[in-house]
This record gives C-alpha cells, structure tokens and sequence, in this order.
C-alpha cells in the first residue's frame, strides 16, 4: 500500500437526537492509501455515511484526529473546509443532489462558480466533461429533463471538475437499476484508474466486492472486520 | 458568478419577488415623487425670484419709526419762548408725529431726504421710490373720447430695458423725464382697441391724468354710514380728533381725498405693453406692487407728478426699492434699514424662509410616505425566509461543492439587492412618467390661480435622486435579507443535504 492520503486515528462522533447521546462512530482508527478504492459496506445507522461526511469536511468529529493529505480537518476553520471540499474532495451522493434549476454544464460548472473561475471557462471545462461521461449532447438540459443514470453522470463530471484527491461516493448506484449501475461503476473506475482515492458507501457486498480494492464493514459505529480484496478487484493503486 | 445564482434564485419564483418588488416599487415610487415635489416647489420659487435682480432687491416701507421716542429730549423747539409754551409746543409736536398711522403709533416717512440719508448705508447702491398712484385717465382722439376713473400708474425705470421688451405697439420712452405714457394692452381692450390699426389710432395722442377729487365737501359725508353712527355718540373732543384721524386714514386707503388741489398733466401715448407672460423675468418687490398697473410713466415724470399731491408731499412715498451692490449683503442691509425704523423685507430672507420651510415638510412627508418603505422591508424578510427555507437543500450542495459561508450569505444578499435595485428603478421610473401629468395638472393650476408666471416643472427629479431611489431600494433590501442570508450561511451542510 502507497502513502496513506487519509489518516483516521480514534475517530469519535456522537451528538444527541431526541435528548439521547447517539455513537455513530466509536473512536474508530483507518487508513486510506493514495489512490485507493475503499468500500466502506454496513446497514444503515453503522456510521458509514457519518464517516464519509467526517472525511468531506461536512462535519467534524466529537473526538479523535483525521488527517487528508497531512492536514488536520479537525483544526480547520469553516473558509479551510470550504476551500478543502473545493479542491481535494468530489462528492457523489446517492440522490445526485443536481441543483433543478440550472442546466446540466452549470451543475457540473458549480464548484468553479464558487472559485471566481469566469462564465466562459467554466463552461468549457464543464462540456468537456459532460463529453467525458457521454452526455456531450446534454449539456443544456435540465436535471428534470434527464434520466437518473444522466443525472448520477451529471454529478460524477460535478465531482471530477477540480480533479479532487478523493472521490466520496454515498450510495451512487442506490437509485439506479444494474445497467445504468454499471456505466456508473465504470464511470467511477475510470476516475480511479486516472488516480483518484475512492471512498465508497453502499450496502451492496457484491458492488463493494466487484469494485473496490478493500472493504470496511461496519456495525454500530465501529469496523467490524474487513473484508478480503477479491481477486476482480483493484488495479488503480 | 454569485450573480447568476442569485439571478436563478429570483427568477425561479418570478410571481412572489414581483410581488415583494411591488412594495420596493411603491415606497420608492412614492418617495421620490414627493422629493421630487419639495425640489420642484424649491426650484420653482427659486426660479422665479433668484433671476435678475430679485436677490439684489429690497422693499423698503415706512417702519414703527422705533428711533424715534416720546421722550422729550428727543424732539427740539426752537426759539426763545416761556417754559410753559416750550412744553405745550413740545407735547404738540410728539403729538403730530403719533398721529401719522391709523392705529395712532408713529410711523418712520419714506420722503428724499430719507432716501438720501440711507442712501449712504453701506452696500446700498441705489434707492428709488416706488411711484404707484391711481389717476382718472382721458384720452381723446378724432371723435372718439376714450376714459376711466381710477386706473393704476407706476414710475419706470427708463434705463431699464425689461420694461421695453414687453412693448407691442409703439415706442419706448425718450427719456426719464420725458412727458409720454405708455398703456398696458388690457387697458386699450378695455377701450375696444385691439388691433395694430386701432393702436395706431392712438398712437401719438394726448392722454390726460388727474387727480380722482372727491365731489363731497364735507370730509365726514364720505365715511361709512357705520362710522357715522358710532362718532354720533362720541364726545366733542373725541369727534375733533376722529375729524383729524378719518380723513387722513381715508386718504391713505384711497377711500377718499379731502383734498380740494387737483393734479393735472397731458402726456403723449408712445407705445403700448403687453401682459406678463411665463419665461418674462419677475421681480418679486418691482412686480409685485405693479400687477395691476395700466399706466407706464418715465419715473422722473411719475415722482413729479405723485409729489404735485400735497398729502403726498406731507406722507411721503408708500415704498422704495433698495437695490444693494451683491445679493450676499441683502440680509446685512436689510438688517441695517430695520435698526433705522424702517420695514424692510429682502427677497433673499423670504427666499430662505420659503426654502426652510419646504425643506420641513418635505422631509416630514418623505419620512411618512418612508414607511411605506420599512413596511416593504418586511415583506423582503419573508420572502427572503421562505427562499432560503425552500433552498436547504440547494445551501447544502452549494457547501458540499466548497461554497464558503461568506460565498452562500452572498448568493442571498445579492438577490435581495436585485429586488430592491429593480423595485427601486422601476419606482424612479414609474415617479419619473408620473411627473408628466402630475407637471400637466400643476402647471394648469399656477396659469389658473398664480399671479407670478412660471414656465418650469413643478415636479424636478435631480440626478441625486434619481441615484438614491434604487440606492435606497437596494440598500433597504440588503439590510431586510442580512438576517435570512446569515441563516443559510450557518445552515448545517450534513442535514442540509438530507432536506427534501
């Protein structure tokens, strides 16, 4: 395994929910190596998600340290999170989270608005990455007008415009169905091939094990064992 | 680039923010019509007098004369004579100067030795008598008499061009003394002379002024039956002193002359003046005392004939115009001609009144029509709270994707401020098209009801208003969405993206 990107040391997240003090994560230590596919499996409430929001620069951990590239999210101020999600992170989410109102090259153009990067390079960049994932012609189409494989498409080229370290994935094939899962897997796999560190939720062993290089499974808040890397999988790092 | 998602944002619910524009609209619509307003009536009343002279001119009436006292050192009798005759022509001569007005005060004269006396007040320039008289007036050609009993004459000043440039038929004065006459329009309509062949009819023709006599020889038959009635029941000695006082209060009414001398002079009519019309320059103290004058003289000519009067040798001139070398020294000289006794009302003081006192309720009528201003604010924070609520979701993409708080708070602000800009603009625009009528309606009132004729807008929108009505309206915007964008900047991104 290369250089860890991601050093996760007693990671504790707890916060209260109807006067009650929830554990989503139990002081939990990790790694994740540069340029690694990482499947994070478990049922829902393991503290999967909370995780891979920890590792967003979402949220912030309880207790416990999480290092990205040698930086402490912890002791970052909320303009340093903002600017970490910007250039070193790509988010993709279960429900694509596409803005409705704004066309298919001005979603996957949206983290450059955030970046003062000027109308006319944004849009450039962003055809070329709609042309990337197939979907050249659709640049000007709203999320209303597309597909969900399109949109989950618009959203993998989002997440890719900054050319982040990471890509964090939530559930990114739970809404579709196993054809349009595939191109999206392949999507992915070719992100991770180019060199992307990959942290991927889903619930779904056979996806994790078809994909990733590794697999965490989780149970209450803490690693319950991980996984044997099958003998398909990998090839990035 | 935060501009285009705060336009997104407005445009997305065009029906709400139109609506909550609206109340930007009608503050600032409202606000800046009544502004405009205050400004038009400003420049209106600064139009009119601040041109030419006006801001030069004093007018100058005969004061409470409060240098004057009863003290007896004050007044001197000359002569040798026994104390007792001293006193008794002392309290005589106290008593001729309080019996100049009709309330019994005493009054401070306007005569030519007054006039060269504050004539050399410093900044005073020159000091020239206001000659208005009434005069029965004939004017007799071929076969035709033409007259009137009592028409209204003023002194012109010959070197004055103003006065020539009204002239429609004719010639103007030869000199300032000349023995010519000029006639107002009006008058010669009266007649029935209107075209330029009945001008010329008369052109060149004697007109004869005289004094308006009174036919009664008693002085009292000419009082009022009231007056009489109350004098029955008076006193010898209290009848004696009203036998003084009436004539005298009568005289100077113009009710009646008791005097039996008659003034007559023949004058050529050289030239025939028209009315004033808007765009004429108006001076505030000459104009004012000559609205209704028919009758144009040289002012040399005019003195000669006011003073061939005996009362008015006695009374002195009604009024004098005080012209001061800069408009800046009017308050200064003003002042100076008060502590002298005399009235005395600048253009410039009233002008500043007149201007105060706009500006007052402008300012109090702004602030009133201003809530309705505050009132819109209001119905920015709602829709402001109802955008951000609704785009939760959309707050948590925007961080997820590295939008700092600053950045989100910004998306917010600046799509308040467009509704506020464009409320603004769109309330300038609509008070800017309102002024046309609004302009229309006063104008047809001023040429109904004014006397002074004026050519400019009633409504003026200058450019600092036409700057503060989107300014405000935006301003007021920012200030009604700093507590809804602060909200979506704190929104938490975590919950934000699990928000349906």
């Amino acid at each position: 395994m290369s250089t860890p990107l991601v050093i996760g040391t007693r990671v504790t997240r707890e916060y209260h929910l109807g006067g009650e003090l929830v554990h989503a994560l139990r002081g939990i230590d990790f790694e994740v190596a540069e340029g690694e596919f990482v499947a994070l499996l478990g049922r829902s409430g393991s503290g999967k998600s909370t995780l891979l929001n920890l590792l967003g620069g979402l949220d912030r951990p309880t207790r416990g340290s999480i290092q990205v590239a040698g930086r402490e999210l912890a002791s970052m101020n909320a303009a340093e999170l903002s600017l970490y999600r910007r250039t070193t992170i790509g988010f993709i989410f279960q429900s694509f989270n596409l803005v409705t109102s704004q066309r298919a090259w001005e979603n996957v153009a949206l983290p450059l608005v955030f970046q003062g990067v000027g109308r006319a390079e944004r849009k450039r960049r962003a055809l070329e990455l709609l042309e990337q994932v197939g979907l050249g012609k659709r640049a000007d189409h709203r999320p209303t007008q597309l597909s969900g494989g399109e949109q989950q498409r618009v959203a993998i080229a989002r997440s890719l415009i900054n050319k982040p370290r990471m890509l964090l994935c939530d559930e990114p094939t739970g809404n579709l169905d196993s054809n349009t899962s595939a191109q999206i897997m392949g999507l992915l796999r070719d992100a991770h091939t180019k060199g992307a560190s990959l942290v991927m939720v889903t619930h779904d062993p056979a996806l994790a094990a078809s994909h990733a290089q590794r697999t965490l499974r989780m149970a209450d808040g803490a690693f319950v064992d991980e996984l044997p890397v099958p003998a398909v999988a990998g090839g990035g790092a | 680039m935060i501009f285009g998602l705060a336009l997104d944002g407005l445009l997305r619910k065009k029906g709400r923010n139109l609506l909550t524009m609206s109340g930007v609209l009608i503050g600032v619509f409202a606000l800046t019509l009544i502004v405009a307003l205050g400004q038009g009536l400003s420049h209106a009343v600064t139009d009119t007098v601040a041109s030419s002279d006006n801001l030069r001119q004093i007018g100058l009436t005969g004061g409470m004369g409060i240098e004057l006292s009863n003290d007896p050192a004050d007044v001197r009798i000359e002569g040798e004579m026994d104390d007792d005759r001293r006193e008794r022509l002392l309290r005589a001569a106290i008593n001729r100067r309080q019996i100049r007005q009709w309330s019994g005060r005493r009054v401070n004269e306007i005569d030519d030795a007054a006039i060269e006396k504050l004539s050399k007040l410093p900044h005073v320039e020159s000091i020239t008598p206001v000659i208005i008289e009434r005069y029965q007036l004939q004017l007799d050609t071929q076969g035709k008499k033409y007259e009137t009993p009592a028409s209204l004459s003023i002194g012109v000043d010959v070197g004055r061009k103003r006065y020539e440039e009204r002239l429609i038929a004719g010639r103007y004065f030869s000199g300032p003394q000349a023995d010519e006459v000029i006639l107002h329009e009006y008058l010669l309509y009266k007649w029935g002379l209107l075209t330029s062949n009945d001008y010329e009819s008369v052109l060149g023709r004697k007109v004869k002024l005289s004094s308006i006599i009174s036919e009664q020889t008693d002085p009292m038959q000419n009082a009022p039956e009231q007056m009489r009635a109350m004098m029955a029941d008076m006193s010898d000695e209290e009848k004696k002193a009203m036998g003084v006082l009436l004539p005298r209060l009568m005289q100077q009414f113009g009710q009646f002359s008791g005097e039996r001398q008659s003034v007559e002079r023949e004058f050529t009519l050289v030239g025939v003046i028209r009315e004033q019309i808007p765009g004429d320059v108006f001076n505030v103290i000459e104009d004012g005392n000559a609205v209704q004058t028919d009758v144009f003289l040289p002012q040399e000519t005019a003195r000669q004939l006011f003073l061939g009067s005996v009362v008015n040798r006695e009374l002195g001139y009604p009024r004098a115009l005080v012209l001061v070398d800069d408009a800046e020294n009017a308050p200064a000289v003003e002042q100076a001609l008060r502590d002298q006794g005399y009235t005395a009302f600048s253009v410039a003081s009233v002008l500043e009144q007149v201007e105060t006192m706009l500006t007052v309720i402008t300012v109090i009528i702004a602030f009133l029509t201003g809530i309705a201003l505050i009132v819109s604010t209001l119905g920015i924070v709602n829709t402001m709270i109802t955008s951000v609520l609704e785009r939760t979701r959309e707050i948590g993409i925007f961080k997820a994707v590295g939008a700092t708080n600053f950045q989100v708070m910004a998306v917010f602000l600046v799509e308040s401020a467009l509704i506020g800009f464009v409320g603004g603009l769109v309330g300038l625009g609509l008070a800017a098209l309102a002024t046309i009528p609004g302009d229309l309606i006063a104008k047809s009132i001023i040429a109904d009801r004014a006397a002074v004729p004026y050519a400019g807008g009633v409504f003026v929108i200058p450019l600092w208003l036409a700057l503060t009505g989107p300014a405000l309206g935006t301003v007021t915007a920012v200030i009604a969405a700093i507590l809804p964008a602060r909200r979506a900047s704190s929104i938490d991104p975590v919950k934000a993206l699990r928000h349906d």
